[in-house]
């Protein structure tokens, strides 16, 4: 750094760069934990309500699975219904920054990375929700590519491992890349996130075609083997994502003090109200097909809408979801939605509630009943499985609230780069 | 110049309000573990049962025979020590020029689930569930519509009116589940047998979801016999006591079978409705029924190409 | 029951064999089918031995004495008259009551051989076989059943595929087929599966008892 100060600039910034980052992340953890006592007692929750669910995982490991009530005939349930959800939930974010980077809504740009970390928050719940339906979650290390044995190009799980990691490590690059950039007081390098913005766009949307392709690839299961699977899963996605975010952003401008304006949020709206024309003009197609064939493969379907043999566990749950939808769909169509309305938060809770049930307990569970020698056999999630979830759920929600603490704080200024080191001094 | 060696300040210590809500941060994240750990605590008395050896044991197929013998003698102690047990624990291999097929006659079939209760006790099934590799339908004379099939009917056999279909692992040549499975803990060996390493298996239950059959099984929870109910001609890959949270199925009793000898299921059927063999040897049973008789496999249409033919008689 | 067995007590086991039944050599019973060899190499074959029948060797009756005894066939048979149109123990006064007759049309004589005194069975050609032979007599009108039998396809078996390794026990009709009467007899199946969630569309006779003892609810850890 003797030379003159123009040359060293550039490679003094990129060492100052890396060398201030653990003292972001020391930051970033202080003013993450930083909080009033209603956020304290938001995270006890979310920390206590986790703690029954690692309780019962750790309970469910020692004595087997059959703490659940999954069984030969149903052996997938409550925990691959919501990991369904979870992907979906994840990929959902893609639809801000769509606007933002595809159309370069300047309000959007400002708010994406709140769609990126709704996304690390979702992929981390959609893994442990894998992680919990193992049997032997000891060998978890099986599944490591070059130290296990990888059954890759062949099995759908493993694209899926690739695609829901690969988003995982794209969103956090994102994420902490702009954030620590605003920390600095830089302006981002476009060349370093732009193309991973590009990226994830492509790759939303490969995370729920692949997890559609983990169901619809088998053909022994004929109410999962359809091709309009994933389309419909994007679709959903695409309202439950949105959804989802425009609560969280709700909650942020009522406890923090950052504003933006109603445009964004609109946007959102708009996209909803397209995908969720879109998913129920597919589910509806899917019936048609299904029932008015009236083959073979409708028995799953007839299952589900109006119970078989007499049994009709499931009934109650995919009406519920239907008119959960519809209700969310006509509340989105609302000119109020499009306010600042107390509307917009039920049907953004209509959507979500009707697709987690949709995607989750009236998809996955209906593919294994009837059976593939079409017995009817019975699911419903035992007391260990709720506890499961929702630890999972709960465990999300805690590192969304502190992921969005920190970006709030960053953006607020709340944070930065101390005066007098660093980048500051590098050029001195 | 550049003040390379200054420390990342600490925000705990040096932000306002300082000490106090620093203090009170260390006490959360310490009472945090603290809660987590007892959560976690259960995983303690679970991992006793296990040992670094079975933590890092290798695919079957990458151990050589010294490594293979070493796990066999650790798992026949395994046995002594929780079921009481001596046992014997071989690995018979595929026998070139073979490939099994099996085929069952529907016409003579009764529905006496002996086959499932011979299956039940060769390969070692958990007392408790009763579990079998068979699944026998009563199935309703006029089609083979399942939906119109019972495979829990009690009552004697055989019925007017009903036939009687059991339904087990298909060793299809196209296997859905081998393909699912994201680890290859189940593979199709070169007699056309579809197994599972019980000691390689996650326990994701993706191939089950996969198997148009229900051919394969869960161990949901670890499998209870009595010491003197154990059959202890066991091979590694097909009716070793299976242990907890890894998945099962048929390999036609490959322990058997690759010696020469008829799978258990056969050799229980009163009426001789199965009929097994080397499907390369054109002179065996199972080649004169696939050629004379009008055979069909189940669920043709999803292209699995089972190894598993049913037949009536004309 | 009524039918008599060969007169010597025999072997456990008859050793009609492979050579008799499978291997298609010049032996009576195989004259229907191909030669079918069990293995196309030239090593040598284990045999394949069928079980003695479950049948009684003779006909139990009540001796003066008042003792249980098991008569030979030609003990009554050789001193009287043949009644050839007999074709039910219904007819009957004495002996062979209570036997249930039900074969088609057929008489006593169809099958057993009057001429020496009933102490063997009779083809329709009028050649005498051995009771224990009687799976050719069988094959007579059960055509197909017996060529299926030949070849593996009919008949329970155990031991061993590979007849190069080992050899191969076989039933005998009389296992499953009373001649009488040989349509199989409804009997008590082995217990169904105990799942731990009842099929809902299994028939309601055989569901009763599994909804009672599972159900869904929580599971028996909770």
């Amino acid at each position: 750094m003797t030379s003159t100060p123009a040359a060293a600039a550039a490679p003094g910034i990129q060492r100052d760069a890396i060398r201030s980052y653990p003292g972001f992340l020391w930051k970033a953890l202080g003013v993450a934990t930083n909080g009033t006592w209603l956020f304290y007692g938001w995270m006890t929750l979310l920390t206590a309500i986790a703690l029954v669910g690692a309780n019962a995982w750790a309970v469910q490991v020692r004595d087997g699975m059959i703490v659940t009530n999954m069984s030969d005939h149903v052996s997938w349930g409550l925990y691959i219904a919501n990991f369904t959800f979870c992907v979906g939930l994840a990929a959902g974010g893609v639809m801000m920054v769509i606007p933002a980077y595809l159309y370069d809504d300047e309000e959007m740009h400002g708010l994406v990375i709140i769609g990126e970390a709704v996304a690390v928050a979702a992929i981390i719940m959609s893994t442990l929700s894998v992680v919990v339906d193992l049997g032997r979650p000891d060998r978890f290390w099986h599944l490591i590519p070059g130290i296990g044995k990888f059954n890759w190009p062949m099995s759908m799980l493993t694209w899926d491992i690739i695609v829901l990691n690969g988003y995982l490590v794209i969103n956090l690059h994102i994420v902490g890349y702009l954030l620590y950039m605003k920390y600095l007081g830089r302006k981002p390098n476009p060349n370093w996130y732009v193309p991973f913005v590009f990226l994830s766009i492509i790759w939303a949307i490969s995370i729920h075609t692949v997890t559609a392709f983990l169901y619809c690839g088998l053909g022994g299961r004929p109410f999962w083997n359809t091709s309009l699977l994933a389309p419909r899963f994007l679709a959903s996605a695409f309202v439950s994502g949105p959804a989802f975010i425009l609560l969280v952003l709700r909650v942020l401008r009522m406890t923090t003090g950052w504003q933006w304006s109603p445009r964004p949020a609109q946007t959102l709206i708009q996209i909803i109200r397209v995908a969720m024309s879109i998913n129920l003009l597919m589910l509806a197609s899917e019936l048609f097909t299904l029932f008015y064939t009236g083959s073979g493969h409708a028995a799953a379907a007839r299952y589900l809408f109006f119970g078989s043999h007499g049994a009709n566990g499931l009934v109650a749950w995919i009406w519920t979801a239907i008119a959960l939808n519809l209700i969310g769909t006509v509340l989105f169509f609302q000119p109020a939605a499009l306010e600042r309305s107390w509307l917009r938060i039920a049907a953004c809770l209509c959507c979500i509630v009707g697709i987690w049930i949709e995607k989750g307990m009236g998809l996955v569970i209906p593919g294994f009943i009837p059976s593939t020698l079409h017995e009817v056999v019975e699911y419903a999630p035992s007391m260990t499985e709720w506890k499961i979830t929702t630890g999972i759920l709960a465990f999300g929600l805690l590192v969304l609230t502190l992921l969005v603490k920190l970006i709030a704080a960053v953006e607020l200024k709340q944070i930065s780069q101390p005066k007098g080191s660093g980048t500051t001094e590098a050029q001195a | 110049m550049n003040n390379l060696n200054s420390m990342p300040e600490l925000p705990i210590l040096n932000d306002q309000p300082t000490g106090r809500r620093s203090f009170l941060k260390a006490c959360g994240a310490t009472l945090g573990l603290a809660a987590w750990a007892t959560a976690l605590r259960p995983l303690t008395e679970w991992t006793e049962d296990l040992n670094v050896d079975e933590f890092l044991q290798k695919h079957y197929r990458e151990l050589t025979a010294d490594q293979k013998q070493a796990v066999f003698k650790r798992l026949e102690a395994e046995t002594k020590e929780n079921y009481g047990a001596d046992v014997h624990i071989t690995d018979s291999q595929p026998i070139p020029g073979v490939q099994f097929a099996y085929a069952l006659n529907l016409s003579i079939c009764i529905g006496c689930r002996k086959c499932a209760e011979a299956c039940h006790i060769e390969n070692n099934h958990d007392r408790t569930t009763n579990n079998s590799y068979i699944r026998v339908f009563e199935m309703q004379m006029g089609g083979i519509d399942f939906e119109k099939g019972n495979a829990t009917y009690d009552h004697p056999v055989p019925q007017p009116g009903k036939f009687y279909m059991p339904v087990q692992c298909q060793q299809c040549e196209n296997p859905p589940c081998v393909t699912a499975c994201p680890i290859e803990a189940t593979w199709q060996e070169d007699d056309g047998i579809v197994v599972v390493d019980y000691n390689w298996c996650i326990g994701c239950r993706y191939c089950e979801a996969a198997c148009p059959y229900h051919a394969r099984r869960f161990n949901w929870e670890k499998p209870e016999i009595p010491a003197e109910e154990i059959n202890p001609q066991q091979g590694y890959l097909s009716n070793r006591i299976r242990p907890q949270g890894v998945m099962e199925k048929c390999t036609f009793c490959l322990h058997r079978t690759r010696e020469g000898r008829m799978p258990a299921c056969l050799e229980a059927c009163p009426t001789g409705a199965r009929v097994f063999g080397n499907v390369l040897d054109p002179d065996s049973e199972i080649r004169w029924v696939i050629e004379n008789k009008r055979t069909f496999v189940l669920k043709e249409e999803l292209g699995t190409k089972p190894r598993f033919y049913y037949f009536f008689d004309e | 029951m009524d039918r008599e067995s060969h007169t010597n007590s025999g072997p456990f086991l008859l050793v009609l064999a492979v050579l008799l039944v499978l291997q298609g050599c010049s032996e009576p019973i195989d004259n229907s089918v191909e030669s079918v060899a069990a293995n196309s190499t030239l090593e040598p074959l284990f045999a394949t031995v069928i079980r003695e029948p479950p049948v009684p060797h003779g006909v139990r009756a009540v001796a003066p004495n008042g003792e249980e005894v098991s008569l030979q066939c030609n003990a009554c048979h050789s001193v009287r008259a043949h009644n050839l149109k007999s074709a039910s123990a219904v007819d009957l006064d004495e002996f062979h009551q209570g036997m249930h007759y039900q074969h088609g049309s057929l008489t006593c004589v169809s099958c057993h051989q009057p001429d020496d005194g009933y102490s063997s069975l009779r083809l329709a050609d009028g050649t005498s076989i051995a009771f224990f032979e009687s799976i050719q007599l069988c094959g007579q009108c059960h055509g197909p059943q017996l060529r299926d039998y030949e070849h593996g396809a009919h008949g329970g078996m155990t031991g061993y595929w590979d007849l190069t390794r080992g050899g191969r026990e076989r039933n005998h009709c009389l296992h499953c087929h009373d001649a009488h009467k040989p349509a199989y007899a409804d009997f008590q199946p082995v217990a169904p599966p105990r799942d731990r969630f009842a099929p809902a569309n299994h028939h309601a006779e055989s569901s009763e008892a599994f909804h009672a003892t599972s159900g869904l609810g929580d599971s028996h850890h909770e």
